[in-house]
C-alpha cells in the first residue's frame, strides 16, 4: 500500500469534527441536518453497521429560534409511571430549565429507535452558549452552515447605515415627523 | 433649537402672558424635521418663525418607475419581516404604522406592512421604535416572549 492510499485510508475512517452554531436556527430543522453528520449518512462509505458517525459540537443552544407562538404551543410529555405520575412541560418552560434539552431531544426523535442510537447521541456536544472547552475546540475541523439566516436587529445597525439605506416612500410635505 | 407647525411669522409683545398662550395653542411637543421654527427677539418684540426644512430622505428617496401603482408595488420587493431597514421607514418612532394617507401605499401592501411590523416587533428586531414606556431589551420580556422567535410571510392572509 503506498503512502497516499495509506493516508487515504486513515482519513476515510477518521472522526471529524463539526461545530454547528444553533443562533436563531430552528432545533427540528437544524436535527434533520446534524443527525447526518452523527450518523455518517453524508459519507459514501455509509454502512449501518459501519460506526462512521462524526462528532458535532453545538454551540449557542440558548438563542434557538423557534416559529410564532410555538414556544408557549408546544408541550413535552413525561410521565413518572406512578398513578398522577403525568407532567407537561411548555416548550419554553423546558427551555428555561435547560437550554440545551430542546436541541438535544429534537436530535433524539429525528434518530431510530435502535441500539445504535445512544451511542450516535454521544457523539453530539450540546453547549448553550460560545465557551467550548478547548479539548473540545481544538479538534475541530469543519463548520456546518447554518440553515437559516441569522436577522440583525434595527439598533445594531449603525445611524448611518439606516439614515442612508434607499427610501421608498418620503413624508408629505407638512408632516410633522414623530 | 424648538420645532413647531406654524408656518406664519407671529410677532408677539415680549409679555410672560403671551408666551405661555403660545406654548399651549401651537404644538411644540416633539421635532419636526420638516417644519423648523425660529424665535428671534428684537427689543420688546419676539418674532416666531416657522421655515421648512428638507426632508432627511430626500438623498436617498428610490425613485417609483412606475407612478400608477405604490411605491412597494412598482419597486417589485419581497419584503420579509427581517428587513427591518424597509420596515422602519412606514413606522413613527414609538413603533405605531403610518395610515395609508402617508404611507400612500395600496390596500394590500399597507395591510402586508402593518402585519410585517407586528411580526418584527415580535420578534425583538424593531425594539428601539417602540413606546417610551416598554422594555427596550426583548430578552427583558416576560414568560415565553423573552425567546427568539421567526414567522413565516405565506401566513399573512390578503385578499
Amino acid at each position: 500500500m503506498s503512502a497516499l492510499k495509506r493516508v487515504q485510508q486513515w482519513a476515510t475512517f477518521a472522526r471529524i469534527w463539526h461545530i454547528y452554531d444553533a443562533t436563531w436556527q430552528n432545533p427540528f430543522e437544524s436535527a434533520a441536518l446534524l443527525k447526518k453528520y452523527l450518523m455518517g449518512l453524508h459519507k459514501p462509505i455509509y454502512h449501518p453497521l459501519a460506526d462512521c458517525g462524526d462528532h458535532v459540537v453545538v454551540i449557542n443552544c440558548s438563542e434557538i429560534a423557534l416559529p410564532g407562538d410555538e414556544w408557549k404551543k408546544r408541550v413535552y410529555f413525561h410521565h413518572t409511571g406512578y398513578p398522577g405520575g403525568a407532567s407537561w412541560t411548555l416548550a419554553w418552560e423546558l427551555h428555561k430549565k435547560n437550554p440545551t434539552l430542546i436541541l438535544k431531544k429534537a436530535i433524539y426523535h429525528n434518530m431510530r429507535g435502535n441500539l445504535q442510537r445512544r451511542y450516535t447521541m454521544e457523539r453530539l456536544h450540546l453547549f448553550p452558549n460560545e465557551s467550548v472547552p478547548d479539548e473540545v475546540m481544538k479538534n475541530i475541523s469543519n463548520q456546518i452552515r447554518q440553515i437559516r439566516p441569522v436577522p440583525k436587529r434595527l439598533d445594531h445597525y449603525t445611524e448611518d447605515e439606516v439614515k442612508e439605506f434607499p427610501k421608498l416612500i418620503d413624508y408629505p410635505k407638512d408632516y410633522i415627523i414623530r | 433649537m424648538q420645532f413647531i407647525r406654524a408656518t406664519t411669522n407671529v410677532v408677539l409683545s415680549n409679555s410672560s402672558f403671551l408666551k405661555l398662550n403660545l406654548v399651549k395653542t401651537i404644538w411644540t411637543s416633539k421635532p419636526s424635521y420638516l417644519k423648523e421654527v425660529r424665535e428671534i427677539e428684537k427689543g420688546s418684540e419676539l418674532i416666531v418663525q416657522g421655515v421648512n426644512y428638507p426632508s432627511p430622505r430626500e438623498n436617498y428617496l428610490l425613485k417609483n418607475t412606475n407612478a400608477s401603482v405604490c411605491p412597494i408595488c412598482s419597486s417589485g420587493l419581497d419584503i420579509k419581516h427581517t428587513d427591518v431597514l424597509i420596515l422602519s421607514q412606514f413606522v413613527r418612532s414609538d413603533g405605531c404604522v403610518l395610515p395609508r394617507r402617508i404611507t400612500g401605499l395600496c390596500r394590500r401592501q399597507q395591510k402586508r406592512v402593518s402585519s410585517l411590523v407586528a411580526m418584527a416587533q415580535k420578534a425583538g428586531l424593531m425594539s428601539n421604535l417602540t413606546p417610551a414606556n416598554s422594555k427596550k431589551d426583548p430578552k427583558k420580556r416576560r414568560g415565553w416572549k423573552k425567546y427568539n422567535k421567526y414567522f413565516d410571510e405565506s401566513t399573512i392572509k390578503l385578499k
